[in-house]
């Protein structure tokens, strides 16, 4: 396993240098200078721009550039917004907490929403209530989440007035006061449903399909033989069975959390990740826009092999040789 | 969310433009000079508010300020609207731009050599007296080779600021320190607009001890503990995020009426929501959602006089930037009586009630009402909509639909169709007013089609006079400096309808030049008016609006005045409740 | 692409009338009363889109300084957004762009990633793992991000709907070539394959008559499933502004008028009708598929 764990690691790297030169090369065609946020673009005088151009290094060969931008960048050095004039790694350090509170607040809903309902529709399978389940699962898979969002605002927030319909928290809260958490908490909530509720369709099936198959297996049936009561089977002995699979998920829901963040910052103006990669690529803040893209990169390999890894502790069986 | 981009277009242009944004954005408007002017932007001074001692406001910003709170370093509009309140410069200016003392006063003889006298116990935040010697300090550094913003050009006409440049000379020789409260400047030479290109912003020495000039951009100073002289100190930044100020006690002109501002941001997409709860105070507001806010019960809008107008530009040539003149002339456009056809056709006041919910008014030049310089309309021609008068003028120059197809045909009788561009951002407003432009055209029988360009690429595509662009649309602001040259002169880089017209140079060189206009602003203003009057009629550009600056303010917000040049000095503002 | 799990019926087949598997599976098809419904939506839909020009008379790009904003009424049946344009209309023309964008990525997508699963597949060896290193390379790039990156390097310079194709496509396959690839892998091994190529047939010809149809129909389901999506990623960037150009009619394009808080709050009728024929088409899709499916699996009854 450590064999197969290290192998996949030092698989990702030469993935990660192909990615980074795809990064580099777009970020060079894309229009205005990639790496000109330092050119003040009040000054038109033509040989001010060619003297800031020469310090830049933006005269060096593309390979020089490309060698200087992916060191600097392993080193940590990210290099500096050219919109806020900040470090790209601070600005990314303060928008993080954000996303990840949206993102861990999504997982627990998707959890909660989940268990509650592919246990119940397990226990009770093809009764009305579980294919109102599956109904509201299918519909989940179904609509994009931006819908979801759209409606979600304008139903608790301008119809009934239940949350908030953008930003974090309230503006005029004391940092760190108990008022202050519980605002996060309340902004949080509605962004939260909707990019959970993309994930919990596809837990809520394999539970239910696993414990379904599970209450035929023999082991349960010994169970029930011994005149064990059906809630002590279900919670103590299927369940415990039916959870484990389940952690390979998470490396997939890596992945999902990136572009669903993306778009349910976007509808919800969550000051996260999301909002200040599409704000970089809208205010042309390459170093910003760069970082990110390889930090979504990054992720989504990291993502994968965090699955393919846990699908191997999980089920030995696949563990790829 | 995006449609602010345009705005940070504009903000830049401000900048481009004008070398004085800093100070119409200000706003340290001392006295009210002409309080009827300001009347009908105050709601809110009425006799039954009883200001309330200390209290806090919220003073919301709809884009995160980029963080650089120093005048000699900021970039961005939304970073001077926070340094205003914290930071006095040293003159101010009245309704109608023209330069008026506030820390310092001065005097001249000649316009070239200038004695400037500060007022006395002018206190820094840190407790520092305000002496000369911080300005002197303030011009150095901006003349200083390491200094990299954009605002040499401030003190480069001063004597001697070359020579301090280039390493030749210890100090600006033009800078002389009389005493602790008096300096005298000498320029270069005589220029109409010496003092109003003058740097007026003094900076701490104590504060920016022993940083290099080099390093002062990223210090503390300027990003995380900045200090000025105005009514608010500099308590907490968070960065992107809010600003805390709070009172300053010593301040020059009297002890602040509130305790704290809280300046944060909030997306342009929350503003309407925020007011309406009481969550934000002061807020601007963009003129699209007026109408909401004007309809809150809670909150007053206070509108004034903008100075950015918005045109349509016609590409009469090519410019060489390296030369520094329009090396070749475009003949699509050449005809004036095609343009002026076009202004005719254009019913300005529909579209600015469609597409700015009326906060704008029709502009028939240039130059923005409120300035001093500003023509008369009476002086010019209004261009009303006419489409009737359009089609005659079209028919006159040759532009007659000889192909039967509904549209009109050039002069050689090959078919014209007007090619308009306009910036795209997401926004999807700007589509639907550029279109509505085209359909103006289109009713008078000019065929016509639109681009949408993305807003970076446009503004480069404008100025490197790309193939693809004829017609275009854009805006410009402008600043207290009345001089138009920057624009409109044939050898400027931002003349972006590469307009050549010997008069209007002419013109324009002479209101700078002190042996013709001397101290004599009706003198000045007379070539002026005579230059808009030719613009006014050659209209390299079509002149569609000039729109106004509209805040929301809650109605427990009082002392609060806004005109041309900005807000009062935010020491008089107060809360009822 | 998420694909819906269905818990597969134990019952064990019957043993069905000589039919060909397709007669069968076009029977089970037409019975399933959902996936008919909304066969019929989806047809009315693109009937009703492609026509267009042909339904309304209504200018579509025209702006109507007069009649900017109106609610709905018997003149405009879904009202007019904040240019005055017919909703109704932009509904219409909306779904042309929309499903042309959904179809042309599904066909791309289906084709090239069909192409190099079964490549891969039927060779085998150092093809199969040349080219599935790149498709694993293809995979690695986060679609959404890197579609909105390379927008935003191309918007203005070629511009459009074509270019907004080619990237999705481009960067989409990936999921199909793997699936398409491990179906041939375990097709492969029929002897009938094995047969076909002891016997000297060119591999050009075994892939197509021979492993194709028999993988045809999860590539269909597949079709179906990768058309929904790319309904929802068409319209999902167009809501984000790194879609379909602005001035181009599209479902994501209307839906993106909701971004304006007063839009969103008080003036529904711009937004909720291209939401709603989002949601109906995209679940209708979805069933489709599942029809489709569920027709095509002989271990199925119904």
């Amino acid at each position: 396993m450590l064999k197969y764990t290290l192998r996949r690691i030092l698989g990702m790297i030469p993935m990660l240098l192909l990615i980074s030169i795809v990064v580099f090369s777009l970020a060079l065609s894309m229009p205005g200078d990639p790496f000109g946020g330092e050119i003040d673009p009040n000054n038109t005088d033509p040989q001010y721009i060619e003297e800031m151009r020469e310090k830049a290094g933006l005269n060096d060969p593309v390979h020089v550039q490309y060698g200087r931008w992916i060191s600097n960048f392993m080193q940590g050095d990210f290099g500096e917004s050219t919109r806020y004039k900040m470090p790209v790694a601070e600005l990314i350090g303060e928008r993080m907490p954000n996303t990840l509170f949206l993102g861990i607040t999504s997982l627990v809903i998707t959890y909660i929403l989940a268990f509650v309902m592919g246990m119940y529709a397990g226990r009770k399978p093809y009764t009305t209530a579980d294919n109102l389940i599956g109904g509201v699962n299918y519909l989940g898979l179904a609509v994009p989440s931006y819908i979801a969002g759209v409606f979600a605002i304008y139903f608790f927030s301008f119809k009934l007035g239940w949350f908030p319909f953008s930003g974090s928290v309230d503006i005029t809260l004391q940092n760190g006061s108990f008022e202050y958490y519980l605002s996060r908490l309340h902004h949080v909530f509605l962004p939260a449903i909707v990019l959970g509720a993309l994930g919990t369709a596809s837990y809520t099936q394999f539970l239910r399909n696993d414990i379904i198959e599970s209450s035929r297996k023999d082991y349960v049936r010994t169970a029930r033989a011994k005149g064990t009561p059906e809630t002590k089977i279900y919670n103590k002995h299927i369940l415990r069975n039916s959870i484990i699979p389940l952690i390979t998920f998470l490396g997939f829901d890596i992945v999902t959390l990136i572009s669903g963040a993306i778009i349910t910052e976007a509808i919800f103006t969550y000051p996260g990740i999301g909002q200040l990669f599409l704000d970089s690529i809208n205010n042309r803040d390459y170093p910003v826009m760069m970082t990110l893209t390889m930090m979504f990169s990054f992720l989504v390999l990291f993502g994968n092999m965090i699955a393919d890894l846990l699908y191997g502790i999980v089920d030995p069986r696949i563990r790829v040789d | 969310m995006q449609k602010k981009k345009s705005f940070y277009w504009l903000a830049a242009m401000l900048l481009i433009m004008s070398l004085f944004m800093a100070a119409c954005s200000n706003g340290e408007d001392e006295a009210g000079a002409a309080e009827d002017d300001k009347k009908e932007t105050e709601g809110n001074e009425g006799g039954e508010k009883a200001a309330q001692e200390g209290g806090t406001i919220v003073y919301a910003l709809d884009a995160a300020p980029e963080g650089l709170f120093h005048w000699n370093w900021y970039g961005i509009q939304t970073d001077a609207e926070v340094l205003g309140l914290f930071d006095d410069n040293l003159i101010t200016f009245d309704e109608e731009l023209k330069p008026q003392p506030n820390i310092a006063s001065w005097e001249t003889e000649d316009n070239k050599v200038f004695t400037f006298k500060f007022q006395e116990g002018v206190k820094w935040h840190n407790g520092d007296e305000l002496t000369v010697h911080d300005w002197v300090f303030s011009l150095e550094t901006l003349a200083h080779p390491d200094y990299e913003g954009p605002r040499y050009t401030n003190v480069q006409t001063v004597e001697g600021a070359e020579a301090f440049r280039n390493g030749e000379a210890d100090s600006i020789s033009g800078l002389e320190v009389i005493n602790d409260y008096e300096i005298k400047i000498t320029f270069d030479k005589a220029r109409v607009n010496n003092l109003l290109n003058l740097w007026t912003y003094p900076m701490n020495r104590k504060a920016f001890e022993g940083i290099e000039v080099a390093d002062m951009e990223g210090s503390d100073p300027v990003r995380r503990t900045p200090i000025g002289t105005g009514p608010f100190k500099v308590n907490k930044v968070v960065s992107g995020e809010s600003v805390e100020l709070v009172a300053n006690e010593d301040y020059w002109q009297g002890k602040p009426k509130l305790d704290k501002i809280i300046i944060k941001v909030v997306d342009s997409t929350a503003v309407t929501g925020a007011l309406q709860n009481g969550d934000i105070d002061v807020v601007s507001v963009h003129p699209t959602i007026g109408k909401d806010v004007e309809a809150m019960e809670n909150v007053d809008l206070v509108t004034a006089p903008g100075l950015s107008y918005y045109y349509v530009g016609f590409k009469l040539g090519k410019f060489d930037n390296e030369k520094k003149e329009v090396v070749e002339q475009k003949e699509k456009y050449a005809d004036k009586k095609l343009r002026q056809a076009m202004m005719h056709s254009i019913n300005r006041e529909e579209w600015i009630e469609a597409f700015f919910g009326g906060y704008g008014d029709v502009v028939n030049r240039p130059v923005p009402t409120a300035h001093w310089i500003a023509a008369d309309n009476d002086d010019l021609n209004t261009y009303p909509y006419d489409p009737e008068k359009a089609k005659e003028i079209l028919d006159e120059a040759g532009y007659v639909d000889t192909n039967d197809d509904g549209f009109r045909e050039d002069p050689n009788g090959d078919e014209f169709v007007v090619n308009f561009s306009h910036y795209a951002t997401g926004n999807p407003t700007f589509e639907s007013r550029a279109k509505a432009l085209t359909q103006y055209w289109e009713e008078v029988g000019l065929k016509s089609t639109l681009e949408m360009i993305e807003v970076n690429q446009y503004y480069d595509m404008v100025e490197k006079d790309n193939e693809n662009m004829e017609a275009f649309f854009g805006g410009w602001g402008y600043g207290a400096d009345p001089d138009p040259s920057g624009l409109w002169k044939s050898d400027q880089l931002w003349n972006y309808p590469r307009w050549v017209n010997e008069e209007s140079d002419q013109l324009l060189e002479d209101a700078l030049d002190v042996e013709i206009v001397g101290t004599d602003e009706a003198k000045r203003k007379e070539l002026y008016v005579k230059w808009q009057q030719i613009v006014n009629e050659e209209l390299p550009m079509l002149f569609i609006t000039e729109l106004q600056e509209i805040y929301g303010m809650n109605k427990r917000v009082g002392g609060l005045t806004l005109d041309v040049s900005g807000f009062n000095s935010a020491h008089e503002w107060f809360v009822t409740e | 692409m998420a694909e819906v799990i269905n818990d597969t019926s134990i019952t064990k087949i019957k043993v069905q009338k000589s039919l060909s598997p397709w007669a069968v599976a076009r029977r089970k098809f037409l019975r399933n009363k959902l996936a008919m419904v909304s066969l019929f939506f989806l047809m009315t839909v693109s009937i009703l889109s492609f026509l267009a020009p042909y339904i309304t008379t209504a200018d579509i790009t025209r702006v109507n300084i007069g009649s900017m904003s109106l609610t709905p009424s018997s003149e405009h049946w879904f009202g007019t957004d904040k240019s005055g344009r017919d909703v109704f209309t932009r509904l219409l023309y909306g779904g042309r762009v929309s499903l042309l964008v959904g179809i042309s990525c599904t066909l791309l997508i289906i084709t090239f990633g069909t192409l190099i699963g079964a490549l891969a597949g039927f060779f085998g060896g150092i093809v199969d793992a040349l080219l599935m290193r790149f498709t694993d390379f293809i995979l690695n790039f986060p679609l959404l991000v890197f579609v909105i990156v390379l927008n935003a390097v191309f918007f203005g310079k070629l511009g459009g709907v074509p270019v907004l194709i080619a990237v999705i496509s481009v960067l989409g396959w990936g999921g199909v070539a793997r699936l398409v690839r491990s179906k041939i892998l375990s097709e492969k091994e029929n002897e009938y394959i094995l047969a076909a190529i002891s016997i000297g047939s060119r591999p050009a010809k075994v892939i197509m008559k021979h492993l194709l149809p028999n993988v045809l129909s999860t590539i269909i389901v597949q079709a179906t499933l990768t058309f929904a999506a790319m309904i929802v990623v068409e319209s999902g960037l167009s809501y984000l502004g790194f879609g379909v150009p602005a001035e181009t009619p599209s479902w994501g394009n209307m839906l993106a008028a909701s971004r304006e808080p007063d839009v969103l709050q008080n003036m529904p009728w711009i937004w909720i009708p291209p939401a709603l024929t989002l949601v109906i088409t995209i679940l209708s899709i979805n069933f489709i598929g599942e029809g489709i499916k569920d027709a095509l699996n002989p271990k199925s009854l119904r």
